[in-house]
């Protein structure tokens, strides 16, 4: 049988909870403090691991150049709807989780839920002769969610980091982002719209659709 | 010769044939760019209409579209080239856009428009694409005035901003029926948290009220918030004016005696409809002008879904397919940078002309 490539998150709590995991299924990496980007499991050959970025592993599921691997919800669902197609969910996982919200400045009194957003997009546009701006990470997300919503007169502003600072530097207007308890939102002076959780994400173990599923289940089961 | 290459002589040959046609009725024939800045496009229809379009970046990064339909690419010419006065123009290309799978469809058009007319165009434009299908037996046209539908909103007994959001979001059919379920049920504003904002409004409102937040001035949030907790929100009438409005837009009927039955319809529902009687003359017209010669309909229904419409559109049907389109869209060139202009037009779908 030859041996199933997998792929964990390189760095952060992401990597630890996915070392973990494997760990409880008896499954505990050999080298996993080392410099060294491959690994495997201690008294299991079946697999060939191999530390990577998060949003790599997605590629690499995408196009089998990995069986199996544990990433994001959130990373997934932002590529493009063919990714969705070549990988499936095996599990969600109960660690990662952040939802993916929709925030506006806190002294934005008036704007309460989408329905509001809806309308002073289009305020905005009067008044000033341009769109809103919204500066994401997420664009697809994004742009789905707001025309899902109603609030079409709007423009993406892409965001590389420090995204909760854009309205407060001119760059944008709201933002949308990943968070998980809605502290660093607070911090910055931003509110979550009631209505605008874009997504629930969390950590998933992934398979590409063409991987030895069944046998990699039978494993870790 | 391939079989390809015959359709495409054939094609041009009734294209020429059409164009000289457009000429003697006074439409000058214009070149338009393949191309358009996308910016215009998403400033004109927001980011939705992005899906629809091929779009690229040029070598400076700036995003530019594969023109998606040649009336918005007739009046960017018309603002980029300055004109003044009644433009009468004739056109022939093709129309790039996406389905929603993302296949790129190809429509191959030939169209005329009147642009900034004193007078009411509709008769000319429609009769001038109907003398292309003159020897088409069992032609039928399927009309509507969209600010008549529009009219009708602005008369129901609504908060003015669900006013607004109805008509706004008329062209998209699913967002629509979403606002017409919320309307149904009052389901619009949480009144828990009008109460604990409005703790928060007297914070706010020793700010300078011309500071910027987010984009938005001090003075422009509290504003917006004490028209929204002074318009009313329960007891608005949601589900009644749900009731007309999806009984409007079943409204159909042979357009001889739909104006009678128009009237009837909102003296029903005691509706008092702005310019009605503006609309009723026009559909009346185009009948005394028109209905002897060809079956006309009347369909509260049609052109919604194209965006820019404002008044009385139609489309052209022979055996169910559909020959040609057109309608009047007088907010479209201001939209996309110039003066507000009256403006009609129709375009004939060359891939259905055999």
């Amino acid at each position: 049988m030859s041996k199933i490539r997998l792929g964990l998150p390189s760095k952060g709590r992401l990597k630890d909870e996915s070392i973990k995991f494997f760990s409880e299924k008896n499954l505990n990496i050999q080298n996993s403090n080392s410099r060294n980007y491959f690994f495997n499991f201690e008294k299991n050959e079946n697999f060939n691991g191999i530390f990577l970025h998060a949003r790599e592993i997605i590629e690499r599921l995408n196009d089998g150049t990995l069986d199996v691997g544990i990433s994001g919800l959130d990373l997934l669902m932002e590529l493009p709807d063919e990714y969705q197609k070549n990988i499936k969910i095996l599990k969600k996982l109960n660690f990662g989780h952040a939802d993916l919200v929709v925030a506006v400045p806190n002294d934005w009194l008036d704007v309460q839920n989408m329905a509001d957003l809806e309308e002073v997009s289009f305020g905005f546009r009067d008044k000033y002769n341009r769109r809103m701006r919204v500066a994401t990470k997420y664009p697809k997300l994004t742009e789905d969610f707001f025309l899902s919503r109603g609030v079409t007169e709007f423009k993406i502003v892409g965001s590389l980091g420090a995204t909760e600072s854009y309205p407060f530097t001119e760059s944008a207007e709201l933002i949308t982002d990943i968070t998980s308890t809605g502290s660093t939102l607070k911090e910055n002076n931003l509110r979550i719209v009631s209505d605008g959780k874009i997504l629930k994400s969390s950590a998933c173990l992934f398979s590409s659709k063409k991987s030895k599923q069944k046998e990699f289940e039978a494993l870790i089961s | 010769m391939s079989k390809a290459l015959v359709d495409k002589k054939k094609r041009e040959d009734i294209s020429k044939k059409i164009l000289n046609l457009f000429k003697k009725k006074g439409f000058n024939f214009i070149d338009l760019d393949i191309v358009i800045d996308t910016d215009l496009l998403t400033q004109r229809s927001g980011e939705a209409f992005k899906k629809y379009a091929l779009n690229f970046k040029d070598k400076s990064g700036k995003e530019i579209s594969l023109r998606p339909d040649l009336t918005i690419a007739t009046a960017i010419q018309y603002i980029q080239n300055k004109k003044k006065g009644v433009g009468k123009f004739s056109y022939f290309g093709s129309a790039f856009r996406l389905n929603k799978k993302g296949d790129l469809r190809v429509f191959d058009q030939i169209g005329c428009e009147i642009i900034n007319s004193k007078s009411s165009p509709e008769f000319l434009i429609l009769s001038t694409i109907m003398s292309v299908f003159q020897k088409l037996k069992k032609t039928e046209i399927i009309i509507n005035d969209l600010a008549l539908f529009q009219n009708l909103i602005n008369s129901l007994d609504l908060p003015r901003r669900w006013k607004l959001r109805l008509i706004r979001h008329c062209s998209r059919k699913e967002y629509f029926d979403e606002l017409l379920r919320r309307l149904d049920t009052n389901y619009d504003l949480d009144n828990e948290k009008i109460r604990i904002d409005h703790d928060r409004l007297t914070e706010l409102k020793g700010m300078n009220i011309n500071k910027i937040i987010g984009g938005r001035t001090v003075e422009e949030i509290i504003e917006r918030f004490e028209k929204k907790i002074k318009d009313p929100r329960d007891n608005f009438g949601g589900s009644q004016s749900v009731k007309i409005i999806k009984d409007f837009l079943k409204f159909k009927a042979p357009l001889g005696k739909s104006t009678y039955k128009l009237k009837n319809f909102f003296d029903k529902n005691n509706l008092k409809i702005k310019d009605l009687n503006k609309s009723i003359l026009k559909l009346k017209d185009l009948h005394r002008k028109l209905g002897s010669k060809y079956t006309i309909s009347f369909n509260a229904q049609f052109g919604r879904e194209t965006q820019y419409y404002t008044g009385i559109a139609f489309a052209v049907f022979n055996q169910k397919k559909e020959l040609a389109r057109g309608g009047e869209y007088n907010n479209l060139i201001k939209t996309l940078g110039g003066k507000q202009t009256s403006a009609f037009g129709a375009a004939i779908n060359l891939n259905e002309l055999k």
